[in-house]
């Protein structure tokens, strides 16, 4: 049979017609779709046996009580601790997505020199020659743990010194060490018993000291509440989250809140609404109006307000004397809901903010994804889990990451009372790491190890006999057998907590009113904050939500 | 018995801190998505900043968490599925989505009053190695299916485990609590059976100031919400034709499509 052009056009259009009428296409269409969602390539869960770990968090110096869930000895899902006895089974939003850092693209994953490759070899050997040179100078950005000890030990070794990255929480607190002697690091907040809080910017409900401990107070007794037991009153140029959800928001102009703290001291001392505790401050109460935007009246009332429940207290966002002097006429310091001592044993620290005149190196221990910054000419080793500041440091050392190293978690900036807790190292190092205190160990081989360290302070807790030990249930560290019990309970998310001093502890003497302008950061050792390296899901609350504005538009 | 899970999520304790919002992706492998947008996100569960649109100090903002509502009476989402991908649970209430089924077809998108829906426009991926971190609980869904809130249903099927386990019928309401309403650090979210007359959950529900987010048109959500707050209150029904002047602003700018 001849197949003519036309028979072979009709058989392809008759084909064709046909196939449309049939499944067949379709299933097709179907099939390819769902295999082409379903390449060998997407990622699967791992599967293996899934067990429960307690520990606390490591990214800030809060040290927040963590559930993770392990599988197959991975972390697969985190969840606050509601025994803790200072986050309260909280935790902030990035403490859910910590258990992904590890991973993050800017995880910083080998030995780098000046934008090039290098080794950890290399990087001891520069390191010790420089120090042979000239001072050395350790920063730490979360001192208090048992790796901080090591800093200091070597500092004084070599002749060098120690510096600490305070927060803004413990800057806050400096005015009162220089007028009481007490460290600042030793001071915290009791919050617990305040009746009202004069927030000056603090952002309370947005991150300030341990998120679970202030939203769960204020969950408790402020929130939806007319009346509120306590009452938060915001002072900020702009409406924040905070102000959003404080009983009051008073919106002064910006940079004018030592004006209203002035002015709201006078008010009280004036009308002897508290007793005669501190200084008259030499503003005018017109002059502090005409600063802040307000009206004499609205300070006045503003401040009769706060004589009205006490215990109250003001909280500052930075070391601003003006605000602490206020709290020093409201008598929060050193009593009952204000300002109180929480630990004997801190020694007072110096601040990397203040100037160091001559220095050959700096060593700089931040691990934290919130990394610090320092301008200077010397030799700049940066011992960083996460590549948040590369570009300002001569030596970049890929640290240990959330989780991956045995560290001790002292107590929180803000806390009232003493903790000390241990996070034990759950997860395997993704890649060769060593923490500065593996690094300083290797070149100065008289250094105690952490973990000998950790020890040492589990057994001063143990012979002090004194506080407790917040695990399943508390148990008075009297009543432990052993301090290896005290050890395992720790390793396993169990705080120690000491008991409260008595808030007579602490005394500020206060002669006259502190001068406003003392408050800057010096300029020839200025700090930067550059931006955070968070954990990848945080994309949700400013990518795909309105929720917070991106990290590149926020100031440092 | 059969329940009815639903929440009550008190709108004068929510900060807007957005750790439901992590826990949420975290607990349901939902990727990071770094191309994402707001139009395009995954957010199974979205906190959304509302004001009254007045400005100075008679401003007054809140957080709403936004998320399937479980609608019970003529639940939109499955009246317009046409492969049966959604459907209600008999025996929970859960608006259940299979995305096996699921054609991406997204009418229940456009059918759902309360854009609590989300296309999956992409093959989920992490960075390298972070697939480790992946709840082995969850499935990962693929590309071009629709996503929302299922209750973390599969924290549901481990307290059944359990339950099936230590030989019980009824699972242990401790043994079942969702990502966000564990993650809320001020316990702004109760969750619960609201069949039981007991649960307190179902008790915050009867409150008088709860209501629920279009109750108008008649799909018995079985997500409330709570607040003290006159405008907060009047938010349920905005959007139904009021004036912009009777009606307080909304801020949030999210749209889905």
């Amino acid at each position: 049979m001849k197949v003519t052009r036309r028979d072979l056009l009709m058989w392809s259009a008759g084909a064709a017609a046909g196939l449309m009428v049939t499944p067949v296409p379709w299933k097709l269409l179907d099939d390819t779709s769902i295999w082409s969602q379903n390449w060998p390539w997407i990622p699967q869960p791992a599967r293996g046996p899934v067990e429960v770990k307690q520990s606390c968090c490591t990214l800030c110096p809060n040290g927040c009580g963590m559930r993770l869930r392990m599988a197959a000895g991975w972390p697969v899902g985190v969840a606050g601790v509601s025994s803790h006895p200072i986050s309260r089974g909280a935790l902030c939003p990035l403490g859910f997505g910590a258990h992904q850092l590890n991973w993050h693209p800017q995880r910083l994953r080998a030995v780098r020199h000046r934008g090039g490759n290098s080794s950890w070899n290399e990087a001891r050997t520069a390191f010790g020659k420089a120090c042979s040179e000239g001072p050395v100078v350790i920063i730490d950005g979360y001192p208090g743990r048992a790796a901080s000890s090591m800093f200091v030990t070597f500092a004084h070794k070599r002749g060098g010194s120690y510096r600490v990255v305070q927060g803004s929480e413990t800057r806050a607190l400096a005015p009162y060490e220089s007028w009481s002697g007490v460290p600042a690091s030793a001071l915290g907040y009791d919050l617990e018993n305040e009746q009202t809080i004069i927030s000056f910017g603090a952002p309370l409900l947005d991150g300030w000291g341990s998120p679970g401990r202030f939203t769960r107070l204020w969950a408790e007794r402020a929130a939806g509440a007319t009346d509120p037991q306590l009452r938060v009153i915001q002072v900020e140029a702009t409406f924040s989250r905070t102000g959003a959800r404080a009983w009051q928001w008073v919106p002064v102009h910006a940079g004018s809140e030592a004006a209203l703290a002035a002015g709201l001291a006078r008010v009280l001392l004036e009308e002897h609404l508290v007793a005669a505790r501190g200084p008259m401050p030499p503003l005018t109460l017109a002059d502090a109006a005409m600063q802040t935007g307000l009206t004499a009246d609205s300070i006045r009332e503003l401040a009769r307000t706060i004589a009205a429940r006490t215990p109250a207290v003001a909280i500052a966002t930075d070391n601003n004397p003006a605000i602490a002097a206020l709290n020093v006429v409201l008598g929060a310091t050193g009593a009952r809901g204000g300002i109180v001592r929480k630990s004997k044993r801190v020694q007072p620290y110096v601040s990397a903010d203040a100037v160091i005149p001559s220095t050959r190196t700096v060593l700089i221990d931040s691990s934290v994804p919130w990394d610090f910054v320092p301008q200077t000419d010397a030799e700049v080793f940066r011992f960083a889990a996460w590549d948040g500041g590369s570009s300002k440091a001569d030596w970049l050392l890929p640290a240990p990451g959330f989780l991956e190293e045995l560290t001790d978690v002292p107590t929180s900036p803000t806390s009232a009372i003493e903790t000390y807790a241990v996070a034990p190292t759950l997860v395997k190092p993704s890649q060769e790491v060593q923490s500065a205190a593996q690094f300083l160990g290797g070149i100065e081989f008289t250094l105690t190890p952490t973990d000998k360290l950790i020890h040492a302070r589990c057994e001063d807790l143990f012979r002090g006999r004194t506080g407790s030990l917040i695990g399943q249930e508390a148990t008075p560290v009297a009543k432990l057998a052993s301090v290896q019990k005290l050890e395992e309970q720790l390793s396993r998310g169990a705080v120690w907590v000491g008991e409260p001093l008595h808030p007579e502890s602490l005394r500020c003497e206060l002669k006259e009113w502190p001068v406003t302008t003392a408050f800057s950061h010096p300029g020839s050792w200025s700090t930067t904050w550059p931006e955070p390296v968070l954990p990848p899901l945080a994309s949700k609350l400013y990518q795909e939500s309105n929720l917070r504005e991106p990290p590149e538009k926020r100031t440092a | 018995m059969s329940a009815r899970y639903g929440m009550v999520i008190d709108l004068d304790r929510c900060t807007g801190c957005g750790a439901c919002m992590i826990a949420c992706a975290a607990e349901n492998n939902v990727p990071p998505l770094p191309q994402a947008t707001a139009r395009t996100g995954l957010t199974p569960m979205l906190v959304r900043k509302v004001s009254n649109g007045m400005n100075g100090t008679a401003r007054r903002e809140a957080f709403i968490p936004i998320m399937c509502m479980h609608c019970e009476h003529d639940t939109p989402c499955v009246k317009v599925c046409p492969q049966q991908a959604v459907e209600v649970d008999k025996a929970t209430g859960i608006v259940m989505q299979m995305p096996q089924r699921c054609l991406g077809c997204r009418y229940c998108m456009t059918a759902c009053p309360y854009h609590a829906r989300y296309f999956n426009w992409w093959d989920p991926s992490w960075p390298a190695g972070m697939e480790k971190s992946l709840n082995p609980g969850v499935a990962v869904r693929m590309r071009g299916v629709v996503e929302k809130c299922n209750l973390c249903h599969a924290r549901l099927h481990s307290a059944k485990e359990k339950a099936a386990a230590a030989g019980k019928r009824e699972i242990d309401p401790a043994d079942y609590v969702p990502a966000c309403v564990e993650a809320c650090p001020t316990g702004a979210i109760r969750f619960g059976n609201l069949a039981d007359g007991n649960d307190p959950a179902s008790q915050e529900a009867r409150s008088p100031n709860a209501f629920r987010l279009l109750a108008r048109i008649g799909t018995e959500p079985k997500v409330y919400y709570k607040s003290k707050e006159t405008w907060v209150r009047a938010l349920a029904e905005a959007n139904s034709g009021r004036t912009p002047e009777t009606s307080p602003e909304v801020s949030s700018e999210v749209q889905h499509g």
